[in-house]
C-alpha cells in the first residue's frame, strides 16, 4: 500500500489558510475521485473540497473550527500499490467484444 | 543478495517490473542515476520509482525542477562525466520542451565527438493514451523519436518485456528513448528475471493467415483480435516490434513471408506514422508474395482527444477487424 498526502491547496488567489467547518468523510472511508471531502471556510467563502483521487482515508487533520495553513497536511490517502497512479484512471480490463465478423476464402492458402 | 536469490519467475505488474529492473540496475552499477519530476520522494506518479530513493539513496534517485530541457541537459552532462543516467519525463507531452536537448545533443554527441563521448542515457517516457488523462498526457511520439539519428527507441508491451527491455536499454552505451505504455502499468504477468531475450522483435502469437504488427498497448489488443479471428477461421500472427528503432526488418520479413498479409496497428496519427515505415520495409522484402497492400489501422490526424473520445481515437477491436477484412478481400487487378 502507498500513502499519498494531500496538503491544503490555495483555494483562492493568495489565500494563506482555511478553517475546517465539517468533515464529510471519516478515517477508514473509501472515497472516489471528486467526492466532497470537507467543508472549509476561507477569507472569501465557504466551500466543499472535492477529492483529488480515489483511495481509503488514512488520516484527516483539523477538527471543526481549527485553522489549517495552506500547504499543511489536510488528508492522507492509502491506495494499493498497483492502482496508485496519480493522473488518469486504470483502464477496465473486461472481456473483449466485437461487432465485425471476418469473411474470407482462405481455401487457396 | 536477496534479489540474486529471489525465485526466477515472479508475478508482477508492468509498473512493478520496471521498479524491480531499476532497483537491480542501481544495485549492479554505481554509475546509474535515476531522476526526474517526482521520481524521488513521491516515487513517481505511476509508482515506477517507488522506494528507490529510500533504498539506493537520494543522491542517486532524486527530484528535479519542473523543467524538462534541464532534465535532459543534466542527463547529457552526467553521461559526458561517465555516469549512466536514467531520467524520466513525466508524460509524453512534456517531452516537447526537451526536444532540442534530445535532438541536437543527446542524439549527436557520440557522432560529433567522433566516438570520444558516449551517451548511455535511457530516457523513460510514460507514453500513449488510454487512461482518461488530460491534454498532453496521451501522445504517441515514436515516429518523432525514431526519426532522430543517433537514438534507439524501445517500447515494452507487457511486464516481461518491460523488465527485459529496460535492462537492455540502460546497459546500452547508446541513448535509448524508453516508451512505457501507461495504460498497461497495472497489467500483471509472469516475469522471468534471467530472461536474455531482448533483441529485435518477438512473435507474441503464432498464426498462418495474416500478421498484425504492433507495439506498446496495442499488442494486447491485437492478441484479443487474434483470438476473436479464430471464431471466423482466420489464424492471425502477432508480432510485437519491441524496438521501434532500429526496426527488426528480418523478423517482419520472416513473419509476413509466411502469412503473406500484414496489418500495422498504432495509436499515433496515420500520416508519417511509424506504420508507414513498417509497411514499406515489409513491402520491400515481401512484394512478390504479398496478397494485398499492407494495411494500417491507426489514430487519426488530429490532436489526441480528451478522455471521453479516447475510445473513438485509439484503434478498437472492430477497427482492427475491419483492417484485417480489407486485406482478406483484396483482389489484384
Amino acid at each position: 500500500m502507498a500513502e499519498i498526502p494531500f496538503p491544503l491547496p490555495d483555494l483562492g488567489e493568495g489565500l494563506i489558510e482555511a478553517t475546517v467547518l465539517e468533515w464529510l468523510v471519516a478515517e477508514g472511508d473509501q472515497v472516489e475521485r471528486n467526492q466532497p471531502l470537507v467543508e472549509v471556510e476561507t477569507a472569501k467563502s465557504a466551500l466543499e473540497l472535492p477529492s483529488p483521487q480515489a483511495g481509503r482515508v488514512l488520516k484527516v487533520y483539523g477538527a471543526p473550527g481549527e485553522v489549517i495553513p495552506v500547504g499543511d497536511p489536510l488528508i492522507v490517502f492509502e491506495v494499493p500499490d498497483d492502482a496508485a497512479g496519480i493522473v488518469g484512471t486504470v483502464p477496465a480490463d473486461g472481456a473483449p467484444t466485437r461487432r465485425v465478423r471476418l469473411s474470407a476464402n482462405l481455401d487457396d492458402d | 543478495m536477496a534479489e540474486a536469490m529471489a525465485p526466477a519467475t515472479r508475478e508482477l505488474s508492468l509498473q512493478q517490473a520496471l521498479n524491480l529492473a531499476l532497483s537491480e540496475l542501481l544495485a549492479e552499477d554505481p554509475k546509474v542515476l535515476v531522476f526526474g519530476e517526482d521520481v524521488g520522494a513521491l516515487g513517481g506518479v505511476f509508482r515506477v520509482t517507488d522506494g528507490l530513493a529510500a533504498k539506493h539513496g537520494s543522491e542517486r534517485v532524486f527530484d528535479t525542477p519542473l523543467a524538462e530541457s534541464s532534465i535532459l541537459g543534466l542527463a547529457i552532462g552526467l553521461a559526458m562525466a561517465g555516469f549512466r543516467p536514467v531520467p524520466e519525463v513525466q508524460f509524453d507531452g512534456f517531452a516537447y520542451p526537451a526536444m532540442s536537448q534530445i535532438v541536437t545533443q543527446l542524439g549527436r554527441m557520440h557522432y560529433r565527438s567522433r566516438g570520444a563521448l558516449r551517451m548511455p542515457v535511457t530516457l523513460r517516457v510514460p507514453s500513449f493514451g488510454g487512461i482518461r488523462a488530460p491534454e498532453n498526457h496521451g501522445e504517441s511520439l515514436e515516429a518523432v523519436f525514431a526519426h532522430v539519428p543517433g537514438l534507439k527507441v524501445a517500447c515494452p508491451a507487457d511486464p516481461q518485456q518491460a523488465y527485459t527491455l529496460l535492462k537492455a536499454a540502460v546497459r546500452s552505451d547508446d541513448p535509448v528513448i524508453f516508451m512505457e505504455p501507461k495504460s498497461r502499468y497495472w497489467q500483471k504477468g509472469a516475469v522471468v528475471t534471467e530472461s536474455a531475450d531482448w533483441a529485435g522483435a518477438r512473435v507474441a502469437r503464432v498464426g498462418r493467415h495474416l500478421t498484425l504488427v504492433a507495439w506498446g498497448a496495442m499488442v494486447a489488443r491485437c492478441l484479443q483480435v487474434a483470438e476473436l479471428a479464430t471464431e471466423d477461421g482466420v489464424d492471425v500472427e502477432v508480432v510485437d516490434l519491441r524496438w521501434l528503432k532500429p526496426i527488426d526488418t528480418e523478423s517482419l520479413a520472416a513473419s509476413v513471408g509466411k502469412t503473406r498479409r500484414a496489418v500495422v496497428v498504432h495509436e499515433a496519427p496515420l500520416t508519417a506514422g511509424l506504420g508507414a515505415e513498417v509497411a514499406q520495409r515489409i513491402t520491400e522484402r515481401c512484394f512478390g508474395t504479398l496478397r494485398a497492400p499492407v494495411e494500417r489501422v491507426t489514430g487519426f490526424d488530429v490532436p489526441y482527444p480528451s478522455g471521453d473520445l479516447e475510445d473513438e481515437y485509439i484503434p478498437s477491436i472492430d477497427r482492427i477487424l475491419f483492417g484485417i477484412q480489407r486485406v482478406l478481400e483484396y483482389r489484384r487487378g
